[in-house]
């Protein structure tokens, strides 16, 4: 099946130079080598119209409105050793840590900033840092980041590093349990002799996180209620917010159905109002309260920080927590480890230089078409220069705007970023691959064993972003056994 | 249950009993038309069925003359018509994925299926056959999400919101078509002939031709057909057997318990229900019957504004 496949100068998930699958690939290669090509047409087509029949869909802006897309899905999964697992593991429950201790410091007493770490400008004028609102509050579990999704990347040598920490409303959890159910129903013989990490219990194990958020004042005799408050059916991740709140069994509201009285935060039901004590939010901070943030915002509930302060109520995540996921505080994330934890990083950041420090800001000018080029403060693919592959045009528009606005911009070597065979129109080739993993905390933290593989399905593209174009892939994590058969 | 929830399903299942009549409704006349003898009788009922299936003031608004082809476009795909069956559709998916959470997986399934394939539908020629087969697909999407409800669903609040928006819509519409029926009797009664012709179509725009004549072996009396859409306990579209399960449906949702907030609504579909047991049809003129039909289709109004404010539908809930 793959017999024209180049590897080329990259790392291949799957492949080895030699045109030979790799060991833990071994079995997967064999199998899907039987299926004929009419077999893999049809299985593929079949795969696409699953997503878009039950709609799970993300919505993409443009000047008319939004357009629901379904994110294209390629059956080859990436699967990853237990061994190599293990590592991402403890990388992330390191770096989550140290990030959440970070977060707490800054909105405290600040301590790495007082002891020259991070430099205190690069707080105090961070438009994410929301020192007014929530300076020196006590929040349950001393926990800002109940879930984060960061993503990894792998390099030439497929070492795995860390390109981006999504701190504030990462989305795509639906999609790794979707990817996982269509998988099996189109593709059962993959899974008939093989030992992957099952998903069934990790929507259990979120909901428990939420849950471990109570406020300090809710009623201790019952149960705590929680909501997942959405900004509503045109958010471009709303399929996500009905999955979550569907599979943990929790009320999904939008900001017009709460309301705040003497601090107390309220969902409008049929038959009164009712008292909500955690609230799980996929709304921006700018958003969540015309009183403390935006007045224009309609999507908000009034009040609600004040009921936050109170302890009357929980919000997850934690505000403000977008200070922490700029990339430009990204290059700090392995000096904080050092610094709350005494431990060097596991996995390791991408290497990136500031473009305020004037000699990198030189560097940078003279060799922009071997760089990436990224606003601190945009996400999803959006107000990027990826200088190999731009055009002379491009490139000066860019160095204009950096010269303009040095400290709006970060620049990073262009990763040789991993690959993998990707299947579509009837073919196998090698699309450049990245991964999502979803970290969860609570009173205990765990990490969602595989997450949302993204892949640049255009071939040569280096971008994964669903928005631009990218399409998701099932990520499997071999257990023991599986370890074993590969 | 969230009062917005709550809304949304309401609406969700109005609209898609809405768009199911009005199908029903259009198809049945592309079909008479076929066996009109000239084009003046063929012409002759499409007033009716835009004051059935939309508002006539507003067409009017938007068109000079009562053109069929333009009409078969407003009612079916136009965007410029709130009650067009496209816009139906479009608001009830809406509706569902803004309470996707709590329905039935196959029932977003269906309507998702019914939005991409309708897609195609707007890009087609606007054949006979094609405007036919897209009236049976709102139907049989009607039927076959009607189906995943009865046979899904637990029977509890959100069940309960859909089953009442779609007796509702149910209720109203056969009044409607009954009292625009019993006009056009008016209008013509002269020509006496026409008379079987019309109750016919009444029988057969709610889908109840088959039933009544089992009922009433091949006769087309004017006060069988009523009393059969008005007061048949066992017939589903018929108004009494609508308002009876609205206040089931009520009943249920309240335990049986009449507190004091849905007080009123309890009253309301009571005196409703005396009117209808009172009414005596048999003895009714069609200007009576008319007024009769006015004053349900009031009630019905007054009913959705009731079902509304009591579980906070419609008024924002104040804290106490």
């Amino acid at each position: 099946m793959l017999t024209n496949y180049q590897t080329g100068i990259f790392f291949d998930e799957m492949m080895q130079h030699s045109g030979e699958p790799k060991g833990h690939y071994q079995w997967f290669y064999q199998l899907v080598n039987q299926f004929s090509e009419r077999e893999l047409i049809n299985k593929h087509e079949t795969a696409q119209l699953n997503f878009l029949r039950q709609g799970i869909t993300f919505t993409v802006y443009n000047h008319t409105g939004g357009t629901e897309r379904t994110m294209p899905f390629d059956f080859v999964p990436i699967i990853i050793p237990r061994a190599d697992w293990k590592k991402i593991e403890e990388g992330m429950k390191q770096r989550m840590t140290a990030l959440n201790h970070f977060l707490d410091d800054i909105y405290h007493e600040q301590r790495i900033v007082e002891a020259g770490i991070i430099p205190r400008d690069l707080i105090e004028n961070n438009p994410n840092y929301y020192q007014r609102q929530v300076a020196n509050l006590e929040i349950p579990l001393k926990n800002h980041i109940f879930l984060a999704g960061v993503d990894l990347i792998r390099d030439e040598n497929g070492e795995y590093r860390v390109l981006e920490d999504n701190l504030r409303n990462p989305s795509g959890m639906s999609y790794v349990f979707q990817n996982r159910y269509v998988m099996r129903q189109v593709y059962p013989e993959l899974f008939f002799q093989h030992s992957i990490e099952t998903l069934e219990h990790q929507i259990s194990e979120l909901h428990q996180s939420v849950i471990s958020h109570a406020p300090d004042n809710a009623d201790s005799s019952k149960a705590p209620t929680a909501v997942l408050l959405t900004p509503g059916i045109y958010n471009s991740a709303y399929y996500d917010h009905v999955f979550l709140a569907q599979q943990m069994g929790i009320e999904l509201v939008e900001g017009r159905d709460l309301s705040v009285k003497d601090d107390v935060v309220y969902m409008k039901t049929i038959r009164g109002l009712k008292r909500v004590d955690i609230i799980y939010r996929r709304i921006d901070d700018d958003f969540l309260d015309p009183d403390a943030f935006r007045p224009d915002s309609a999507l908000g509930v009034a009040g609600l920080l004040r009921a936050y302060k109170k302890g009357n109520v929980s919000i997850l995540n934690g505000i403000g927590n977008g200070v922490a996921d700029d990339k430009a505080m990204y290059v700090y994330v392995p000096d904080m480890i050092r610094f709350y934890l005494d431990e060097e990083p596991i996995i390791p950041n991408v290497e990136t230089y500031f473009l305020s420090d004037s000699e990198k800001l030189d560097y940078v000018l003279d060799n922009i078409e071997k760089l990436v080029i990224k606003n601190v403060g945009a996400s999803g693919g959006y107000d990027m220069l990826i200088g190999p592959q731009s055009e002379e045009r491009e490139r000066e528009e860019f160095k204009r705007k950096i010269i303009e606005h040095p400290h709006q911009y970060i620049a990073q070597p262009t990763i040789k970023l991993s690959r993998a065979p990707a299947y579509q129109e009837g073919r196998f080739y090698p699309c450049h691959v990245d991964l999502r993993v979803f970290v969860m905390n609570g009173k205990e933290m765990n990490v969602l064993p595989g997450g949302l593989s993204r892949v640049a399905l255009k071939e040569g593209s280096l971008v994964v972003n669903s928005s631009q174009g990218g399409g998701g892939k099932d990520t499997w994590i071999l257990t023991e056994r599986g370890d074993k058969d590969a | 249950m969230l009062s917005r929830v709550a809304d949304s399903l309401y609406w969700m299942s109005r609209n898609i009993e809405r768009a199911e009549n009005n199908a029903r409704v259009l198809s049945v006349q592309l079909i008479h038309m076929l066996e009109a003898t000239n084009k003046e009788s063929a012409d002759r009922d499409w007033e009716e069925i835009l004051e059935v299936c939309a508002s006539s003031e507003d067409y009017y608004e938007l068109y000079d003359r009562l053109d069929r082809e333009t009409l078969i476009q407003y009612l079916t795909i136009s965007p410029l018509n709130v009650n067009s069956l496209m816009n139906s559709m479009i608001y009830a998916r809406e509706n569902a994925r803004a309470t996707r959470d709590i329905l039935p997986e196959e029932l977003w399934e269906v309507l998702n299926e019914f939005h991409l394939s309708q897609k195609d539908w707007q890009e087609l020629p606007n054949t006979r056959q094609h405007t036919q087969d897209y009236l049976k697909k709102v139907i049989t999407t009607s039927m076959t999400l009607q189906g995943v409800i009865e046979s899904s669903m637990t029977r509890g609040t959100p069940y309960t919101f859909i089953k009442v928006g779609k007796w509702l819509e149910r209720a109203e519409k056969t009044a409607r078509i009954l009292n625009v029926t019993c006009e056009k009797n008016i209008k013509e009664t002269s020509v006496g002939t026409n008379h079987y012709y019309y109750w016919l179509t009444a029988l057969q725009f709610l889908n109840g031709y088959d039933a009544y004549i089992k009922e009433h072996p091949p006769t087309m009396k004017s006060k069988h057909v009523l009393s059969f859409l008005i007061k048949e306990e066992t017939f589903p579209r018929s108004i009494r057997y609508c308002m009876n399960h609205v206040m089931e449906a009520v009943y249920n949702v309240e335990g049986g318990k009449i507190s004091h907030y849905s007080e009123d609504l309890f009253q309301m579909l009571e005196v409703i229900r005396n009117e209808i047991d009172e009414t005596d049809i048999e003895e009714m003129d069609m200007e009576q019957l008319m007024s009769f039909l006015d004053h349900f289709q009031d009630r019905c109004m007054t009913v959705s504004r009731m079902f509304s404010e009591t579980y906070y539908l419609i008024e924002p809930v104040h804290a106490k």
